[in-house]
């Protein structure tokens, strides 16, 4: 088993992942360290997304080995992997992801609700996530209620509630025009870095793989490490 | 789909606002093509497209199915009951004498393990004799005509002991024109030797031809309203459930909607366009259950309940039902649709908003059952003294009131869930879904809620009226399992045939009596005497004897209706003549004898059979000899178990010493024939409503849970435990199925009371099956709960991000 880079945070190495005949991952390795914000970019059907879902225990690869902080993600049962992904992971997805008949503060406080924190508390958490989002006016409105660049920002602050160590974005301005969607990267690396958490962005924009500080290309189910420094 | 919409939209932008402002034919033909539209879309929109449109055809289909089958039942019932009359012979033409076209024919019903089997003897008398339905030939002697299903009784292991009673050579099967349903268990034995009656004394008649004089019997008021409420109470349910099944998937339609708002279609042209796709749904249920009719009447000649059976050809639904059938359900479609879309605001740029619903209003809803409630009201209390019920004001006033239930239950559930909060996630999860969507929940439990308060109605109307409908037979099954009468024509001993009989492993007992008349003279018209001869043991059964001995004679006083009756009595010493004291048959003669000189009077006791004897009883030696076949004959058989094969064992030795002998199985009270058709019919029908519902449920259920597939997963992705989510799910359908089953527990009580006054039968409320209804009521829910729980786990999984 190749060991992970020193200081890395989340790392894998020789991942592989077939949907049937279908190949998505190649042998793929992956690293990113505290604070780091770091763009997993390629064409569609490349495999980025998959290896997201590895990386983030969704999906267990094939064959290969996730590195969480020294803890071995593949060894985990579907429990504790849950676990991880409740209280030390935080997701935002281009699609789907905010519960519809809660309102914005509800949806921002269900990860902390689902640690276990009492409901005003929770609540409370929220608001003031939504505040560095700047969507605390949205607090009582349902996603239905708000436009989807605002309702992006929930879902970040909804990601960062718990104050995980690592972020993880599929493609989170995909649905928004270039305005929201500059809005929506400023706000979530600010916030992520303010808290040291580290980034993995899966994207197919060169526009908002800029505000990465590393990029890593994905082609064919393997990864290649573009090392740009900002 | 952009380029299919384009060219349709386009005269409505012409058209100006809402594209009908044309009247007339105009606004027909607009109305004509955004619903053909629609309906090319529900067949037209790819997988997704086509699953929903196969889920509405499934779910329709199913309930036009029932529909089907409940209008096809009353002309099945006929047929059944019109060929029962084309066998009969009761008030055929008969003949005194012998002739080239006469038939003797009995009956020699028979039961065996619990089954009714119709027995017919028959011995043609020349050449010409009626053939009874269903057969080619009358039987001869030795011979049998066996229906399909007694001859695979006879042919199986299990009905070797009936063929040993029933051994003659099968040379027919019993055509379906001879049949009531293709279960029924039928024989026609060839005999030789059957004496016809003598002034009504046998049961063989000598008849010409098979004309039965129907005896019209009307049902009477309280069943005609069991029947009126059990198919009220059995068709609104499915009513309510295709309702339902129209809008299967609509949330996903709603939203594919927004896309024709974008490019030019107005909002009442988009409703108009999604009862297009409802349409087409429907549609497609009428044919599937058109489908599924044929598939049921197919099989239904398989299925028995209860011994009643029904032939595939019997089930055809009136043509002016099936009728309207075919129109109401499209129909009813397109107003559910354009109805529920009243709500939904659906605008351009896919975006698709629940309009802020209007708070709903408690007025009218309240009109629906109180209107109800006023037509039944003044029919109270006439089912009493034979007074008749307008069918269509209890079927109006029934179905106003189940459907007040409807009308409630979205009110109800908004008042409740929209003060709930707190609590644990999966509960909030489930309490804002319903909050956010209280008419789809409502949806969900309508059907089953109106299903529940029928059958509790129909309970109490059942319960309330069971006295009048089930009769104490005073027969006391404790004393007797079967009491066998011996037919006129046995040559056996009786006293031998006893000890045949109590033989037989299981048997406990055989006590055998004889009866005959006794009079002073011969022949006599009236002062006639009742006697009664068997041993001690045999004449305990019918009197209080302090001491018995063989030689003893008693006199049992009997009931004083019994001694009215007759009038005649004896006195020790006396002559008299027993036997054709009536002087029949100028051929066998009065038998003598002398009553002995020792007489005690004794107390009657009612028989096994429940007859109290009065008269003489005797035993053996002072009885009189041989009667001449005048007299009855009888055996009351103990048994250890009732099922036993003892008992079978006995009624073969009955049936071989007579064929027209009964063997009656004992119990202490009978059901009217009506009461029990109606509540079988309940039975039958409330199982295929509750599988019906139960499958809308799930079908819903899954639907709802495809369509948040992706929140789903993305929930489960941020590590939301897979147990929440199941608990949200059963909160979310827990929480309106309480509500609706406690609606349905007070409507349904409600209903029943109001029943029981117009039957006029005495109001009292067994909360048992109260309980036990909406238990069923909630237990197919919990069931349905259960179902979905896999596809819940299935679909929940973080994977279901994939996208490509």
């Amino acid at each position: 088993m190749t060991h992970a880079p020193a200081g890395s945070l989340l790392a894998a190495t020789g991942l592989h992942k077939a949907y049937g005949p279908t190949k998505a991952l190649d042998g793929a390795d992956f690293s990113v360290h505290p604070g780091e914000v770091v763009a997993v970019m390629g064409p569609s059907g490349s495999g980025k997304s998959t290896l997201l879902h590895c990386l983030a225990g969704i999906v267990p690869p094939d064959s290969g080995s996730v590195t969480y902080a020294g803890r071995e993600l593949t060894a985990m049962s579907d429990a504790e992997r849950s676990a991880l992904r409740r209280t030390e992971f935080g997701f935002v997805f281009q699609f789907g992801q905010l519960v519809p008949e809660l309102t914005c503060v509800e949806n921002v406080a269900l990860p902390l609700r689902l640690a276990g924190v009492r409901r005003k508390e929770a609540e409370h958490t929220a608001l003031a996530w939504m505040e560095k989002l700047q969507v605390e006016d949205l607090a009582g409105q349902r996603p239905g209620e708000v436009s989807g660049g605002q309702g992006q920002r929930v879902a970040v602050a909804r990601s960062l509630v718990t104050g995980p160590r690592v972020l993880f974005a599929d493609e989170p301005t995909g649905a928004l025009d270039s305005l929201n969607g500059e809005l929506v990267m400023q706000l979530l690396t600010e916030a992520a870095r303010s808290t040291n958490a580290a980034v993995v962005l899966v994207t197919h924009e060169t526009r908002v793989a800029a505000w990465s500080d590393r990029e890593i290309v994905v082609r064919d189910g393997r990864s290649r490490d573009m090392e740009r420094a900002i | 789909m952009s380029t299919g919409t384009t060219p349709a939209t386009a005269p409505a932008a012409r058209t100006g606002p809402g594209g009908d402002s044309g009247a007339g034919t105009g606004a027909l033909r607009v109305w004509f093509r955004d619903l053909a539209m629609g309906a090319r879309f529900a067949f037209t929109g790819g997988r997704q497209g086509w699953t929903r449109t196969l889920l509405t055809g499934v779910g329709v289909g199913l309930g036009v199915a029932l529909l089907l089958i409940s209008t096809a039942l009353p002309s099945a019932l006929a047929a059944r009951t019109d060929r029962g009359d084309a066998r009969s012979w009761l008030g055929s033409p008969t003949a005194e004498h012998p002739g080239q076209d006469t038939l003797l024919i009995a009956r020699a019903a028979q039961s065996y393990r619990g089954k009714d089997i119709e027995g017919v003897l028959v011995e043609a008398e020349g050449p010409d004799a009626p053939v009874p339905p269903g057969l080619t030939q009358v039987p001869g002697p030795g011979e049998l005509a066996v229906s399909p299903a007694l001859k695979r009784l006879l042919d199986s292991p299990d009905g070797a002991l009936l063929r040993e009673r029933l051994d003659g050579r099968i040379t027919q099967t019993v055509g379906d024109a001879g049949l009531t349903g293709p279960a029924e268990l039928l024989f026609y034995s060839g005999r030789s030797g059957l004496r016809p009656a003598v002034e009504g004394f046998s049961r063989v008649e000598r008849i010409t031809a098979f004309a039965y004089e129907r005896q019209t019997e009307k049902l009477g008021p309280v069943l005609v309203l069991l029947v009126v409420l059990t198919f009220v109470a059995l068709l609104l349910p499915v009513a309510v459930f295709i309702a339902a099944a129209v809008r299967f998937g609509g949330e996903r339609r709603d939203r594919r909607l927004a896309a024709l708002r974008l490019v030019g279609a107005d909002s009442r042209m988009v409703r108009r366009i999604a009862a297009g796709e409802a349409l087409a749904g429907s549609l497609a249920g009428l044919v599937l259950g058109a489908g599924f009719f044929v598939l049921a009447r197919s099989v239904v000649g398989g299925f028995d309940i209860q011994q009643r059976s029904v032939f595939p050809a019997d089930l055809d639904p009136a043509p002016w039902l099936a009728a309207l059938v075919a129109v109401a359900v499209p129909a009813a479609a397109v107003g559910v649709t354009l109805f529920a879309l009243r709500g939904v605001v659906i605008e351009p740029l896919g975006v698709v908003r629940t309009a802020k619903p209007a708070r709903r209003r408690l007025w009218w809803r309240l009109l629906v059952p109180l209107a109800g409630l006023g037509l039944l009201v003044p029919l109270t209390g006439r089912g009493d003294d034979g007074g008749e019920f307008n069918r269509w004001q209890v079927t109006a006033g029934v179905a106003l009131l189940l459907v007040g239930i409807t009308a409630l239950l979205p009110w109800l559930l908004e008042r409740l869930v929209g003060r709930m909060g707190g609590g644990p996630v999966s509960w909030q999860l489930a309490v804002r879904r319903l909050q956010v969507n209280t008419a789809g929940a409502a949806r969900l439990v309508n059907g089953i809620a109106v299903a529940v308060a029928g059958a509790i109605a129909l309970q109490m109307l059942f319960s309330g009226v069971e006295d009048d409908y089930t009769k104490d037979t005073g027969q006391d099954p404790g004393r007797a399992a079967v009491s066998i009468l011996i037919g006129d024509d046995a040559q056996d001993d009786l006293d031998q045939l006893a000890r045949q009989v109590a033989g037989y492993e299981g048997i406990t007992g055989a006590v055998p009596l004889r009866s005959v008349q006794a009079a002073h003279t011969a022949p006599a018209e009236d002062g006639l005497i009742d006697v009664t001869i068997g041993s001690c043991a045999a004449l305990r059964e019918v009197a209080l004897l302090d001491s018995c001995k063989d030689g003893d004679a008693f006199l049992a006083t009997g009931s004083d209706d019994r001694a009215r009756t007759y009038g005649g009595t004896a006195a020790p010493g006396d002559k008299l003549f027993a036997g054709n004291v009536r002087g029949y048959e100028k051929a066998v003669a009065p038998v003598p004898f002398t009553v002995p000189a020792e007489l005690p009077r004794v107390a009657s006791r009612p028989d096994p059979v429940g007859a109290l004897r009065a008269g003489l009883l005797l035993t053996p030696s002072v009885a009189p000899a041989d009667t001449g076949g005048y007299g009855s004959r009888q055996i009351f058989v103990m048994a250890e178990d009732t099922d036993g094969d003892g008992l079978e064992r006995a009624r073969t030795a009955a049936y071989k010493a007579s064929p027209l002998s009964t063997a009656m199985t004992l119990a202490q009270t009978k059901r009217d024939a009506g009461y029990s058709t109606v509540r079988i019919g309940l039975f039958f029908g409330a199982t295929a409503v509750l599988v019906l519902i139960g499958t809308s449920l799930l079908v819903s259920q899954v639907e709802q849970l495809r369509e948040r597939r992706a929140l789903l997963s993305s929930l489960v992705a941020f590590g939301t435990p897979r147990s929440t989510l199941s608990l949200s799910v059963l909160w979310q359908t827990a929480l309106p199925v309480g509500v609706g089953m406690a609606l349905a527990a007070v409507f349904g009580v409600g209903l029943g009371v109001v029943l029981m006054r117009m039957a006029a039968a005495p109001v009292r409320i067994d909360w048992g099956p109260v309980a036990a209804l909406t238990g069923v009521g909630a237990g197919v829910v919990a069931l349905v709960t259960a179902l979905s729980l896999p596809p819940l786990l299935r679909m929940a999984r973080p994977d279901g991000l994939r996208t490509e």
